[in-house]
C-alpha cells in the first residue's frame, strides 16, 4: 500500500486563517474566544464562544455563491482553496477524477434549521421555501468543495459529531492508500450554531469565562467555529512533485464508548482502544510517542478521563509525553476541531514546536501529566498521536509521523 | 489485508414488512407501500404504519430513542441475532463488532423540536435528555449502546448514495483488520421536515405512483426504514462455523460536482461509478446476471441512469434483467443503497429478480417487468446515484468457497 503524507493546510478558525496566521497564533498562545455575537445570549446563563470574526466568503469562492450556501461549507470550501495554494496547486490544473473530498461534521448546515423554525414561528410552516431543507444535510460540506473545486473523485461526509474530523482524514488516507485517489482533500467543518450552544449550555458543560483543559479549575468547554482541510498526497507523487511535505499519515484507530450518549467511559475503556489501535495500525509503539494533540475540551469529566486513559497506556511514561490541547485557544469547534488539530500536529512535526495549553494555572492533583502549560516548547516530536471523542461514544486517535526518507 | 468479506446475515424493515423473508417475499408480489400518508396529510409515502420497536427490543431503555434511532436498533437486533453474533448475554461486548450507518437527514426531527423548544420556551427550559440526539451520528452511538456494539462505529453520509458508501466503508475497515464483523447499511425516518422539503421541492409524485423509467414518471415517493448486514471477514465467519451467505465485490463512486439538489443529466459520475465497480471486480458488463437500480421515478434522475448504463452496457442493456425497488418501498434516500443491495442479494439467492411496482409498459430502452424475471449469472450490480452529485454502484455475489 502507498504511504501518504500531508502536503497543504488550510485553515479557518477563530484565530485567523491560513496556515502561518494559524500557526504563529498557536505558538503565541492567541486566543480565539470572546462574547457570542451570533445571536443573542441573554437568556443564556453564558455568553462566550468561539467564533470566526469577518470571514468574507467572496474573497475565497470563485464558484459557489455564498448566498445559496451554508456557513459551514463556505468554511470548507475556502479553506479548500488554502490548502491546496498552500500545497503549491493551482486548482484549475488538478486531475478531476482522481481528486476526492472527505469531511466530518457535528452539525452539517444547521442554520438552515434555525431558519426553518424562525419562519415557521413569524409566519406559520406554510412560508417555509422548498429550497430550504435540501441545503441542511451535512453531505452538502463535501459537495460544496467538490463543485468549488470542480473535482469528481470519491466524496463522503463522515458526521461523527466532535470526531469527525479524524474519521475524515482517516478516510481521505485510506482512498489514497489504496490506490482509489491520488489526492484527497480531508478535514472538518462546523459553523457556530444556536441549537449546538442551547445544547451543551443546557448541559452546563460550557465555560463561563475561559477554556482551561486540565486545569484543576476548568469549568467547561467553548462552543466554536472553523474549518481545516488537509492536502493528502501519496508520497511517490509529492516526491515527484517537490511538494513541502508536513508530515506523514501512519494510520488511526477507532471504537466505541457503547456505554453513554454525551458521558465518556469512566475507565477510558474506548479512549485507549482507540489510541491502542492507531499505535497497531501505525506500527509503532507507545514509546515512539513523543507528543499528543489532547481532545481536551476543558469539561471536568472529558479532561478527566483523558488523563486517566493516557496515564493507563503509557503507564510510567505518561508524564515523559507532552500533551496539549489548542481547544483552550480555538475553543471546542466540533467537527472541525480534530482537523484542526491534525493540521496543528503536522506542523509541530514539520516545525519541532508544540503549541501550549494556555489558560493553565492550577495542576489538577489527580493527574498532573504535562500539558505543556502556557508556553510552546520545541522539542522536536517524531511520532504524535492525535485524539478525539465525540458523543456517540465515537473515539478516534490518528497517527502522524514527521517525515523521513 | 484481508481480501474477501463476507455477507452473514441481513436485517431489514420498511414500509413492505421487517425481515428478509418478508421484505423479499412483498417485493415478488410486486406491491408498492405508496399511499396517502397518515401521518403527513395530502403526501403520498411509503411508511411504516404502526411502527413498534417492543417486539425486538423489549420496552427498556427505548423511550430516549428517537424513530431514527429505533429503526437502526432494530435492524440491527434482525441481523444481529440471525448472524449468532448478538451480546445480549454478554457482559461487556465484543470490541472486534461494531456498526457503519449511512444516512441523510438523519436526527434532523430531533434537532428541529429540540431548537422548536428553545425557542417556544427558551433555552434555559429545554429538555438536555433530547440534546444528544441532535447529533447526526445519534442513531448509530444509541442502537450500539443497546446492543452492545463496541467496535468501529461510524456515520456517513454521501447523499442517496449513503447506504452503498457505508457498505463499502466497512468492507474496507475489514479488510485493514480493523474489525471481524461490521452491521453495514442505512436508516432514514420520514419526519415532518423532510417530508414538508420533499413536497415544497415539488419532487413527489403527484399522481402517488413512481414508474421507474416510465415516461408518464411524475416524481418520487419518499420512504422510510433500515436495513443492514452483517459484514465479516472470511476468516472470522469461518472461525465461527459460518457459511457466508453474500460476498461483496467491487465499488466505485464519482461526484458531479454539477449541484446540491439536482441530477447531473450528463450521467457522467454515475458512468465513472459504474465502470469502476466492474474493473475494481474484474469483470465486464455480460458478467452482470442483473441490475438493481437506483431509480425512483425522478424525471432527472431516472434519465441520468438509463443514459449511464447504455454507455457501459450498450447494445446488450435490453437483455438484462433490472429491477427499481424504490417503487416499493419508497425512497429512503440514505437507506437506499443498502435496501438495493439487500434487493440484489435476494435476486441472486432466488436467482431471479422481483417485479417492479409501478411498471411502466412504455420503458422499453430496459428490461423492467411486472413480473419476476429468472437470472442466470455470477454477479449482481447494485446502483445509488443522487441528486446531490454522489454516485455509487457496487458488485456482489453468492458466497462460494
Amino acid at each position: 500500500m502507498k504511504r501518504v503524507v500531508v502536503t497543504g493546510i488550510g485553515v479557518v478558525t477563530p484565530i485567523g486563517s491560513g496556515r502561518e496566521t494559524f500557526w504563529n497564533g498557536l505558538l503565541a498562545g492567541v486566543s480565539g474566544i470572546g462574547p457570542v455575537t451570533s445571536f443573542d445570549t441573554s437568556a443564556f446563563p453564558v455568553h462566550i464562544g468561539a467564533e470566526v470574526h469577518g470571514f468574507a466568503p467572496e474573497m475565497h469562492l470563485r464558484r459557489l455563491n455564498p448566498a445559496t450556501t451554508g456557513r459551514a461549507s463556505q468554511f470548507a470550501a475556502a479553506a479548500a482553496r488554502m490548502a491546496l495554494a498552500d500545497a503549491g496547486l493551482d486548482p484549475e490544473r488538478l486531475d478531476r477524477k482522481r481528486t476526492g473530498v472527505s469531511m466530518g461534521t457535528t452539525s452539517g448546515e444547521p442554520v438552515y434549521i434555525e431558519e426553518y423554525n424562525n419562519i415557521r414561528k413569524a409566519e406559520g410552516a406554510d412560508a417555509i421555501p422548498g429550497d430550504m431543507m435540501p441545503r441542511y444535510p451535512c453531505h452538502v460540506i463535501p459537495t460544496h468543495i467538490a463543485m468549488e473545486l470542480d473535482i469528481h473523485g470519491p466524496c463522503l461526509m463522515i458526521p461523527t459529531a466532535c470526531a469527525a474530523g479524524n474519521y475524515a482524514i482517516g478516510y481521505g488516507f485510506d482512498v489514497i492508500r489504496t490506490g482509489r485517489a491520488d489526492m484527497m482533500l480531508s478535514g472538518g467543518a462546523d459553523a457556530f450554531s444556536r441549537i449546538t450552544y442551547m445544547g451543551f449550555s443546557r448541559l452546563g458543560a460550557i465555560a463561563p469565562e475561559r477554556c482551561r483543559p486540565f486545569d484543576r479549575n476548568r469549568k467547561g468547554m467553548v462552543p466554536g467555529e472553523g474549518a481545516a482541510v488537509l492536502v493528502l498526497e501519496p508520497l511517490d507523487k509529492a516526491k515527484a512533485r517537490g511538494a513541502t511535505i508536513y508530515a506523514e499519515v501512519l494510520g488511526y484507530g477507532v471504537s466505541c464508548d457503547s456505554h453513554h450518549m454525551t458521558a465518556a467511559h469512566p475507565a477510558g475503556d474506548g479512549a485507549i482502544r482507540a489510541m491502542t489501535a492507531a499505535l497497531k495500525e501505525s506500527k509503532v509503539s507507545r514509546d515512539d510517542v513523543s507528543y499528543i494533540s489532547a481532545h481536551g475540551t476543558g469539561t471536568p469529566t472529558n479532561d478527566r478521563v483523558e488523563s486517566l486513559a493516557v496515564s493507563t497506556l503509557f503507564e510510567s511514561r505518561a508524564r515523559e509525553v507532552p500533551m496539549s490541547s489548542i481547544k483552550s485557544m480555538l475553543g471546542h469547534t466540533m467537527g472541525a476541531a480534530s482537523a484542526m488539530e491534525a493540521a496543528a500536529c503536522s506542523l509541530a512535526l514539520s516545525t519541532g514546536w508544540v503549541p501550549p495549553t494556555i489558560n493553565h494555572e492550577q495542576p489538577d492533583p489527580e493527574y498532573d501529566l504535562d500539558y505543556v502549560p502556557n508556553k510552546a516548547r520545541r522539542i522536536d516530536p517524531r511520532i504524535v498521536l492525535n485524539n478525539a471523542y465525540a458523543f456517540g461514544g465515537n473515539n478516534a486517535s490518528l497517527c502522524l509521523a514527521r517525515h523521513e526518507d | 489485508m484481508n481480501d474477501r468479506v463476507a455477507v452473514t446475515a441481513a436485517g431489514v424493515i420498511s414500509a413492505i414488512g421487517a425481515g428478509s423473508e418478508t421484505f423479499g417475499c412483498n417485493l415478488e408480489s410486486g406491491r408498492s407501500a405508496s399511499a396517502p400518508s397518515e401521518r403527513f396529510p395530502g403526501v403520498t409515502v411509503a411508511e411504516i404504519t404502526d411502527f413498534n420497536p417492543q417486539p425486538w427490543l423489549g420496552a427498556k431503555g427505548i423511550r430516549v430513542l428517537d424513530r431514527s434511532a429505533r429503526l437502526l436498533a432494530v435492524a440491527a437486533k434482525m441481523a444481529l441475532d440471525e448472524s449468532g453474533l448478538s451480546q445480549e448475554n454478554a457482559e461487556t461486548g465484543d470490541p472486534n463488532l461494531g456498526l457503519v450507518c449511512g444516512t441523510v437527514f438523519g436526527s434532523l426531527h430531533s434537532i428541529t423540536s429540540f431548537d422548536w423548544s428553545g425557542i417556544e420556551e427558551g433555552p434555559a427550559w429545554v429538555n438536555p435528555m433530547e440534546f444528544p440526539n441532535t447529533v447526526i451520528n445519534a442513531p448509530a452511538g444509541q442502537a450500539a449502546i443497546k446492543h452492545k456494539l463496541r467496535g468501529v462505529n461510524s456515520t456517513v453520509c454521501a447523499g442517496l448514495a449513503s447506504g452503498l458508501f457505508a457498505i463499502h466503508y466497512a468492507a474496507e475497515f475489514l479488510r485493514f483488520g480493523r474489525a471481524r464483523a461490521l452491521l453495514a447499511g442505512g436508516v432514514e425516518e420520514l419526519c415532518e421536515e423532510s417530508v414538508r422539503g420533499f413536497a415544497k421541492t415539488g419532487v413527489i409524485s403527484r399522481s402517488g405512483v413512481a414508474r421507474p423509467f416510465g415516461v408518464e414518471r411524475d416524481g418520487v415517493v419518499p420512504g422510510e426504514g433500515s436495513a443492514l448486514w452483517m459484514l465479516e471477514t472470511e476468516e472470522a465467519a469461518a472461525d465461527r462455523g459460518r457459511t457466508p451467505w453474500l460476498e461483496v465485490l467491487g465499488f466505485g463512486c464519482a461526484q458531479d460536482a454539477h449541484s446540491i439538489n439536482g441530477f447531473d443529466l450528463r450521467g457522467e459520475g454515475a458512468t465513472e461509478a459504474l465502470r469502476q465497480a466492474l474493473a475494481n471486480t474484474g469483470i465486464s458488463p455480460e458478467q452482470i446476471a442483473c441490475i438493481v437500480s437506483s431509480a425512483s421515478g425522478s424525471r432527472a434522475g431516472d434519465e441520468m441512469e438509463a443514459r449511464a448504463l447504455e454507455r457501459v452496457f450498450g447494445p446488450q442493456l435490453p437483455d438484462v434483467p433490472i429491477c427499481a425497488p424504490k417503487a416499493a418501498f419508497g425512497e429512503v434516500m440514505g437507506a437506499s443503497g443498502a435496501f438495493c443491495a439487500l434487493v440484489a442479494g435476494l435476486s441472486l439467492q432466488r436467482q431471479a429478480i422481483p417485479p417492479t411496482a409501478g411498471y411502466a409498459s412504455d420503458s422499453v430502452r430496459l428490461q423492467l417487468s411486472p413480473a419476476g424475471i429468472p437470472i442466470s449469472g455470477e454477479y449482481a450490480l447494485v446502483n445509488a446515484f443522487g441528486c446531490d452529485g454522489n454516485n455509487a454502484s457496487l458488485v456482489i455475489r453468492l458466497w462460494e468457497n
